[in-house]
C-alpha cells in the first residue's frame, strides 16, 4: 500500500482511504476547491500559488503544513522511486518549491502547464506528511479511514479516523476491501450479502443484480478498452494495416456484445468529455471491403496475428474475443490469448494487445500513455517521421498555450494525426457499472476515473440506511 | 468381493469376476435390456447431434444475434449467451471437440492397456510385477490432477489433453484385461498351443484376449464415460484446445455466472453432457449385468 | 500380519516416492523449458536467467530433485509464483477448508450408501433395489461439476433461491461461519461419490447373505433381524473400508472440480488457479499432497480390511 502509487484497483481503494489530494474532481469531472488546497492559484504560466486549509491533522495528530506538501511533491518527482504521478512532474521544478507560510506553497514550473490543476486533483497526487513511506511502514494520512490491518493481495481493514477533519464524516465504522480475483465470486459475494459493494459489475449481471433489490451504479464515464497496435513491430509497423484493422471493427455490434449496450461508441480517439475533443472528425465505420484492400497493398491479406489480453478489467477478454470474430469476415485470423502474466515481463512489449484506461482530460491521457516518457505507452506512440512526429513538440506547446481556444486547436491538430496513423483501436467507451447492495445510500454516477464513485469519494459521502 | 485383493483395488468400479463369454454374442444379449437400448439411444442422439449439429445449426458459433443474455424468442430458440451469440448454434456446434477428444482417449488407452495386461498376465514373472507397479504408480495421482499437471507445463493443446487421459486410462484397463487374463492362462489349453509352437502374440490376440472381452467393454464404456466428464470438466477450467471456440464445457463456465438471468447458456450444455454420461454409464450397467447373467429372457429386468 | 503390514508400509513409501520423482520430472525437467513456459514465447534473456535461478533450474537435476523433496519434508513448500508468499502460508488455511467439506461429505456419504446398500441387498430385486439401483447409476455416471451445477439451477439460482449459489470462503472466515453455502457443495460430493459405495455394499452384502454362516444364523432360528445386524454386516464391512478409503480418495480429486463449481476457497480451486496461471511451485506441492493422501488413504483400507475381516487376520 502506497499513498502515491497504485497497480490495481484495489490498491486505488485503499489509497481513497486513508489519503487526500489538493483539489478534488467532482461527478462531472469539474475540479473544485473541496480539497486539501483551499485555493489553487496561477500567478504566471509558470506559477502556482497552493494555499492549504488550516487545522488538517494528518492521522496521527500532526498538523498538515506547506513541508508535507513540499515532500510529497518531491517523493513523487524522485525517478528512482517509479510513482504512477511520476510523469506529471516533468514539467514541475520541484526542487525550486517555496514555503511562503506555514500554510502556503509556491510551486514554480520549469515550463507553461495548463495541466497542473487536473494534475493536483488526480488521485496519483496524494499528500503524505514528510518522512512517509509505502507499506509496511505506518500508513499516515489526512483521510477518513486509518489502517487497520493489511494482508498484502488478500484484505485490509480500515477504521474510522474520529479526528477527520471534516466533521460529521466518515459514516462507517471500519471499510473492508477484499481483493477478487474471480469476477463470479466478487458477484456472488454481494448478492449474497458478504460485501456490501463491488467494483466492474459485469453488464450481464445488471439484471440479475436489481432483481435481487440491489443497486447497479452505471456511470457514463470515459473508460475505454483499447486494442493496441505497436505502431513499430511488425505487422503494425505498416500505416495500412493500423487503418485496415480500425475498419474491421464493427463498433456498435462490439457495445452491445462486450457491454450490453451500456456506454457509447468510439471513434479511435480518447477523452470523449474534454472540451478540446475533436467532434469533427468523422465517425469511422465498419467497412471490410477497404480494410480487405488496404491489407492487400501491404501484402498482407489472410492475415494472422496473435492478440494478448487478460481479465485485468471487465470486457477485456470479451472485446479480444469478439474482434477476432469480427475480423474472419476480412479474412484476419486472430489468436486471442488470454495470458495471466499480462502484466508480467512483455506489457508493453507486446505487438498486439488489449489493455484498459480510466477517464482522464486529453492532455493528462497523452502524458500517460502517448508519449515515449509515458508510463504506459502501449501504442508506443508517436512515430518518429511522417505524420505525427511532432506529435511531443505539439503537446508542449499545448501545455504552454494559455489562450484556451489556440490549445484546442493544438489539440485538434494532435488528435488528427492520432485519427490517421495511430496506434489504438477505441471502438467504444463502456462506462463503469459498480454494484452495491440495497441499504448503501450516496452513490452518484460519476464520470471520473475511478470505481463506485471515487469509492464513495474516500468512503466518506455514502452510509448505509 | 469378500477377498481382499493383493493389488490395491483402486477403482472400485471393477468388476467381479466375470464368466468367460464371448464378446459379440454378449453385445447381442446386452441389447435385450432396455436399459442398454435406452443408452444407445441416448448415446446415438447426442453423437449424432454433435456431428450433424453444425450443418443444421440456424447460425454460426460466434455470430451475434442478438442483446448478450436475452430469453429465447422467435430468433434464438434458448436464447443468447453472455456475448449475445445463439445458445442452440452454440450447442449443435460444441460437442465435438469433446468427443472426438474422449473417443480417442479411450481408444489409445484401451489398445495400450490391453497390451500391457496381456503380456503382464502371460509373463507371470518379473515383468508382471514391474508392469503392474508401474501402473499403480500412474494411479496413485487423482486422474484430474495427472491432466491438469500435464496441461499445465505443455498448454490445452489437444494431443495433450488426449495423451493425458489415455495415460489414466491404461492402468485401469490393464488391471482389468489382467484379471481377466490369469485364470486363462493357466488352462491347459493355453500350455497346448505354447507346446504346438503358437507364436505367443497370437496366443494372446487370438485366445487371451476374446475371452476377456465381457468385462473390457464394461470397463470401456466406463472409461469413456470418465473420458467425456474429464474432458468437459477441463474446459469448464478453461483448458480447452480452443477457448474461443463452442464447446460445452467452455460453454458452462461463460454462462454459469448469468444463471439467474438466462440459464439457458449454461444449462443446455449441461443437460447435454448429463445425457451423453447417462448414455454411455446405461451401456456400461447393461452389458455387465448381461455378462452377470441378470439377463432374463423377456428381455426386461 | 504384521510382515504384510510392514510391507504395505514400504511400498506406500516406494510408491509415493516414486509419485513424487514423477511430478517433479514433470514439472521441472521436461524438455521444454519451464521458464519459458511461464515467461511466454518472448521471454527476456535476463528475465529467463532470473526466473530459472528462482527455479533452481541451473542445477543438476538430481540436485534440484534432493533440494526439493527435502525442503517438502521440512514443510518448506516453496514460493508461490503468482502471489509471491510462501506456498504453505497460502495453501494451510485453503487447506482447513477443504478437510472440513470432505470431512463433512464423508461423515454423511458413508452411512447413507451403506444403508442403502445394505437395505437394497436384503431386499435384492425388489421396489427398493430397482429404484436405488437406477438412481445410483445416474448418479454415478453424471460428472460432478454437472451434478454441482443442477443442484445450483435447483436450489440456488433458477427453480428455488433458498441456497447461496456460491460458497467462498472469506479470508480470515472458516467455513463453518456459512453453514448455508456448505450445503450445497457437500450434497455434490456425497451425490458424487455414494454411489460407488453404495453399490459395492450391496454387491457384498448379497455375497454374505447368501454365505455358509449366515445360512448357519438362520438354520439356528436368529430372528432375520439379529443375522442382518450381528452376523452379516460386520462381515460385509471388509470391503467397504476399503472401498470408503478409497472415496475419500477419490473426493481429493473430486474437490478440484466441486471447489470451482462453488468457487470454494480450498486446495481444489487453489489447483485450478495455479495450473491457470503457470504457478509451479504450488502446483508441485498440491500434486504431491494429493498423492500422498491418495497412497496414505489406501493404505489404511487394506490394513482396516485386514483387522475387520477375522478370516484373514488368521490367513496372514
Amino acid at each position: 500500500m502506497d499513498g502515491q502509487n497504485i497497480i490495481t484497483k484495489p490498491d486505488q481503494a485503499r489509497l481513497m482511504t486513508a489519503f487526500e489530494t489538493l483539489l478534488l474532481f467532482n461527478e462531472n469531472y469539474q475540479l473544485t476547491n473541496n480539497g486539501l488546497a483551499e485555493s489553487v492559484t496561477q500567478d504566471s504560466p509558470t506559477q502556482y500559488t497552493i494555499k492549504l486549509r488550516k487545522g488538517i491533522e494528518f492521522q496521527n495528530g500532526k498538523t498538515l503544513t506547506a513541508d508535507d506538501v513540499i515532500y510529497s511533491f518531491q517523493r513523487i518527482g524522485t525517478k528512482a522511486y517509479g510513482l504512477t504521478g511520476y510523469a506529471a512532474t516533468a514539467t514541475m521544478d520541484i526542487a525550486a518549491m517555496k514555503k511562503l507560510d506555514q500554510y502556503t506553497v509556491q510551486l514554480p514550473l520549469k515550463t507553461p502547464d495548463s495541466t497542473v490543476p487536473q494534475t493536483l486533483g488526480s488521485y496519483t497526487f496524494n499528500v503524505v506528511p514528510v518522512g512517509y513511506k509505502a507499506y509496511p511502514a505506518a500508513q499516515v494520512g489526512t483521510g477518513a479511514y486509518k489502517l487497520k490491518s493489511f494482508t498484502p493481495g488478500q484484505q485490509s481493514v480500515h477504521e474510522r479516523n474520529p479526528n477527520y477533519w471534516r466533521s460529521g464524516q466518515p459514516y462507517f465504522d471500519t471499510v473492508t476491501i477484499i481483493d477478487y480475483s474471480d469476477s463470479t465470486a466478487q458477484v456472488n459475494a454481494l448478492l449474497g450479502g458478504q460485501i456490501d459493494a463491488m467494483t466492474d459489475l459485469p453488464a450481464s449481471q445488471v439484471k440479475v443484480v436489481q432483481a435481487r433489490g440491489m443497486g447497479a451504479l452505471v456511470s457514463k464515464t470515459g473508460g475505454w478498452l483499447p486494442i493496441c497496435m505497436a505502431i513499430d513491430i511488425p505487422p503494425f509497423d505498416d500505416v495500412r494495416v493500423r487503418q485496415a484493422m480500425r475498419l474491421i471493427v464493427d463498433r456498435k455490434g462490439m457495445l452491445e456484445q462486450v457491454s450490453s449496450g451500456y456506454g457509447f461508441i468510439g471513434n479511435d480517439l480518447y477523452a470523449p468529455f474534454d472540451p478540446g475533443y475533436d467532434k469533427s472528425l468523422p465517425q469511422r465505420e465498419q467497412d471490410i471491403a477497404q480494410a480487405k484492400s488496404l491489407l492487400k497493398a501491404a501484402g498482407k491479406a489472410n492475415l494472422a496475428v496473435d492478440l494478448h489480453t487478460t481479465d485485468g478489467a471487465a470486457g477485456m477478454v470479451d472485446t479480444a474475443t469478439v474482434f477476432a470474430n469480427q475480423a474472419q469476415a476480412a479474412g484476419v485470423k486472430i489468436n486471442v490469448i488470454n495470458d495471466p502474466n499480462f502484466y508480467g515481463n512483455q506489457y508493453l512489449k507486446l505487438a498486439f494487445s488489449v489493455d484498459f484506461w480510466g477517464t482522464r482530460a486529453y492532455l493528462n491521457q497523452v502524458q500517460q500513455g502517448s508519449l515515449p516518457t509515458s508510463p504506459y505507452n502501449e501504442t508506443h506512440w508517436p512515430p518518429k517521421t511522417g505524420t505525427g512526429s511532432n506529435f511531443e513538440s505539439l503537446y508542449n506547446q499545448a501545455l504552454a498555450e494559455t489562450d484556451a481556444a489556440k490549445r484546442t486547436q493544438i489539440m485538434h491538430e494532435m488528435q488528427q494525426a492520432e485519427y490517421n496513423v495511430g496506434g489504438y483501436i477505441i471502438p467504444f467507451f463502456g462506462g463503469l457499472i459498480d454494484g452495491y447492495a440495497a441499504n448503501v445510500k450516496g452513490l452518484k454516477p460519476s464520470k471520473g476515473t475511478l470505481n463506485l464513485d471515487s469509492f464513495g469519494h474516500g468512503f466518506r459521502t455514502v452510509w448505509f440506511s | 468381493m469378500s477377498q481382499v485383493s493383493s493389488d490395491w483395488v483402486a477403482d472400485a468400479e471393477i468388476a467381479p469376476p466375470l464368466p468367460v463369454v464371448h464378446g459379440t454374442s454378449l453385445l447381442r444379449r446386452s441389447l435385450r435390456l432396455w436399459r442398454t437400448r435406452i443408452g444407445l439411444a441416448l448415446l446415438g442422439l447426442i453423437v449424432l447431434l454433435a456431428i450433424v449439429g453444425p450443418y443444421v445449426a440456424p447460425y454460426g458459433p460466434s455470430t451475434p444475434v442478438g442483446a448478450p443474455n436475452s430469453d429465447p424468442s422467435g430468433k434464438a430458440v434458448l436464447g443468447t449467451d453472455y456475448l449475445g451469440q445463439d445458445v442452440l448454434s452454440r450447442v449443435l456446434y460444441g460437442g465435438r471437440s469433446i468427443l472426438v477428444m474422449a473417443v480417442l482417449a479411450t481408444a489409445l488407452g484401451l489398445v495400450v492397456g490391453i497390451a500391457i495386461g496381456l503380456v503382464a498376465a502371460y509373463s507371470r514373472n518379473a515383468l508382471d510385477d514391474t508392469l503392474m507397479r508401474g501402473m499403480d504408480v500412474i494411479m496413485a495421482l487423482p486422474s484430474i490432477l495427472l491432466a491438469l499437471v500435464a496441461v499445465a507445463i505443455v498448454g490445452p493443446h489437444a494431443w495433450v489433453i488426449v495423451a493425458a487421459i489415455a495415460l489414466t486410462t491404461v492402468p485401469r484397463i490393464a488391471r482389468v484385461t489382467r484379471g481377466t487374463a490369469l485364470p486363462i492362462v493357466e488352462r491347459d489349453f493355453i500350455a497346448a498351443s505354447e507346446a504346438m509352437g503358437v507364436p505367443r502374440w497370437r496366443i494372446l490376440s487370438g485366445e487371451l484376449l476374446p475371452n476377456c472381452l465381457g468385462p473390457l467393454m464394461v470397463e470401456a464404456s466406463l472409461r469413456l464415460t470418465y473420458s467425456i466428464a474429464l474432458i468437459a470438466g477441463l474446459a469448464f477450467l478453461g483448458l480447452s484446445p480452443n477457448p474461443n471456440g463452442a464447446n460445452w464445457g467452455t460453454m458452462i463456465q461463460q454462462n454459469e455466472i448469468v444463471l439467474a438471468v438466462q440459464p439457458w447458456g449454461a444449462a443446455a450444455p449441461i443437460i447435454v453432457i448429463a445425457l451423453l454420461t447417462l448414455g454411455t454409464g446405461l451401456i456400461g450397467d447393461g452389458i455387465a449385468r448381461t455378462a452377470a447373467g441378470i439377463d432374463r429372457a423377456r428381455g426386461e429386468e | 500380519m504384521w510382515g504384510f503390514i510392514l510391507r504395505r508400509l514400504l511400498l506406500g513409501i516406494v510408491v509415493l516416492i516414486l509419485v513424487s520423482i514423477l511430478v517433479f520430472l514433470a514439472t521441472q525437467a521436461l524438455p521444454g523449458d519451464p521458464a519459458r513456459a511461464i515467461l511466454g514465447r518472448s521471454a527476456t534473456p535476463a528475465s529467463l536467467a532470473a526466473l530459472r535461478r528462482q527455479l533452481h533450474l541451473d542445477q543438476p537435476v538430481f540436485t534440484q530433485y534432493w533440494t526439493w523433496i527435502t525442503g517438502l519434508l521440512h514443510g518448506n513448500l516453496g514460493r508461490s509464483l503468482a502471489a509471491q508468499e510462501p506456498v504453505s502460508t497460502l495453501l494451510a488455511p485453503k487447506l482447513v477448508n477443504s478437510a472440513v467439506l470432505v470431512a463433512l461429505a464423508a461423515v454423511l456419504s458413508i452411512p447413507l450408501s451403506i444403508a442403502i446398500g445394505a437395505w437394497a441387498a436384503f431386499r435384492r430385486e425388489k421396489a427398493f433395489d430397482q429404484a436405488s439401483s437406477n438412481l445410483l447409476l445416474a448418479a454415478a455416471a453424471l460428472p460432478e461439476f454437472v451434478v454441482g451445477l443442477v443442484l445450483v439451477i435447483l436450489f440456488a439460482t433458477t427453480v428455488l433461491h433458498v441456497l447461496p449459489a456460491v460458497s467462498t470462503v472469506p479470508p480470515g472466515s472458516r467455513p463453518w461461519n456459512d453453514w448455508l453455502a456448505l450445503v450445497l457443495p457437500t450434497l455434490t460430493l456425497v451425490i458424487a461419490v455414494a454411489p460407488y459405495v453404495a453399490r459395492i455394499m450391496r454387491a457384498s452384502m448379497i455375497e454374505v447373505l447368501e454365505s455358509d454362516y449366515v445360512e448357519m444364523a438362520r438354520l439356528k432360528g436368529l430372528p432375520e433381524r439379529t443375522v442382518l445386524i450381528r452376523h452379516a454386516l460386520p462381515n460385509a464391512l471388509g470391503p467397504v473400508f476399503q472401498v470408503i478409503a478409497l472415496n475419500l480418495a477419490y473426493l481429493a480429486g473430486g474437490i478440484i472440480l466441486v471447489e470451482v463449481v462453488f468457487n470454494y476457497t480450498g486446495i481444489g480451486s487453489a489447483t485450478a488457479e495455479a495450473v491457470v496461471n503457470h504457478d509451479l511451485p504450488v502446483i508441485q506441492a498440491l500434486a504431491i499432497l494429493l498423492a500422498a493422501v491418495y497412497v496414505v488413504l489406501n493404505l489404511l483400507a487394506d490394513l482396516a480390511t485386514i483387522l475387520v475381516t477375522p478370516k484373514l487376520r488368521t490367513q496372514l
